[in-house]
């Protein structure tokens, strides 16, 4: 019956969304940095949703990357992660992860980071070495990144040339100023990450 | 309650492990389960009528990510909900890339 209506839909000329493309994809983006640098502040800022917090649990998660088996009778670590949507249409959806607080989580990141477009690494100007771990990881895992300044309290303490002197990242990693509060400025700092996994995307593609 | 007496202790999705970011969606109406059915899977169908995360459905259900896989995983086992994996590999997909810039240009 439903197929015998849909066929009758088309031939009339209506367009009908073909079975089994109701999902949208799911796209991801890791936002990384160290802890209290503004994380869930960047999700929330451009999120449809306030950021939810979802909790993943070492013993099982991270089975066999932490060993914690050795640790016999250990109530798991609880890792906290918060993370937000942004609907870019009927076929897709994009989520904004942060990572964890604290860095030590890898396993978590590996989690994080499969399968996402690439990373954010947001930077505290004044306490620079809490963003290495982050710059490191996306480095070797070789995924396109961003290095985003945060201004707090909207003021810049540092010229983003500084940053990237300091952080040495390499010239096709943009570096920029950012203030996490606002929608603005994160949407611009997701664009220059797309544009960078475009890019990339576009070369491997030999076009 | 601890989480996995809700798992029976099960700790892995009997199917893959679900990217957290996977789209889940119900293929019944969480009003036409069973009475037998546990809360938390009503109320994930329910959830899912349309499609949400395995992450939204473990933060809304404030379950352990590793839970809500498991539950998941049986309710896919029991045709009552769908896992799209998604797309296998965005980073390289010139074409999804272009629609992100696009929607993320435009909001």
């Amino acid at each position: 019956m439903e197929s015998a209506l849909s066929d009758r839909l088309q031939q009339s000329g209506f367009a009908t969304a073909p079975r089994g493309r109701s999902v949208p994809v799911a796209m991801k983006i890791v936002v990384a940095g160290g802890f209290a640098v503004g994380k869930t502040t960047f999700v929330g800022a451009i999120s449809e949703i306030d950021p939810l917090r979802t909790e993943a649990e070492m013993t099982v998660e991270g089975l066999g990357v932490d060993n914690v088996g050795q640790v016999e009778g250990k109530t798991g670590t609880t890792v906290a992660m918060d993370f937000g949507r942004i609907t870019i249409g009927p076929d897709m959806v994009l989520y904004l992860f942060g990572t964890p607080g604290q860095d030590r989580f890898w396993f978590m990141w590996d989690e994080l980071a499969r399968g996402s477009i690439g990373g954010v690494v947001l930077v505290d100007t004044r306490r620079l070495e809490d963003c290495f771990p982050a710059v490191d990881y996306f480095e070797a895992l070789g995924v396109p990144f961003v290095v985003a300044c945060n201004l707090f309290d909207g003021v810049a303490t540092h010229h983003p040339r500084e940053v990237r002197e300091a952080l040495r990242v390499p010239a096709n990693v943009p570096v920029v100023l950012c203030d996490a509060r606002r929608k603005s400025h994160v949407q611009e700092t997701l664009i220059l990450l797309v544009e960078g996994a475009l890019r990339r995307a576009q070369a491997r593609q030999g076009r | 309650m601890r989480p996995y007496v809700l798992t029976q202790g099960r700790t892995k999705a009997p199917d893959a492990t679900y990217a957290l970011e996977a789209q889940v969606r119900a293929l019944i109406a969480a009003s036409s389960m069973s009475r037998t059915t546990t809360p938390e899977a009503r109320r994930i169908v329910g959830l899912c009528e349309t499609p949400v995360s395995v992450a939204e459905i473990a933060a809304r259900l404030m379950l352990p990510v590793g839970v809500a896989r498991v539950l998941v995983g049986d309710l896919v086992a029991a045709n009552a909900v769908t896992v799209d994996v998604g797309a296998q590999d965005a980073a390289n997909d010139v074409a999804l890339l272009e629609r992100l810039l696009d929607g993320i240009r435009a909001l």
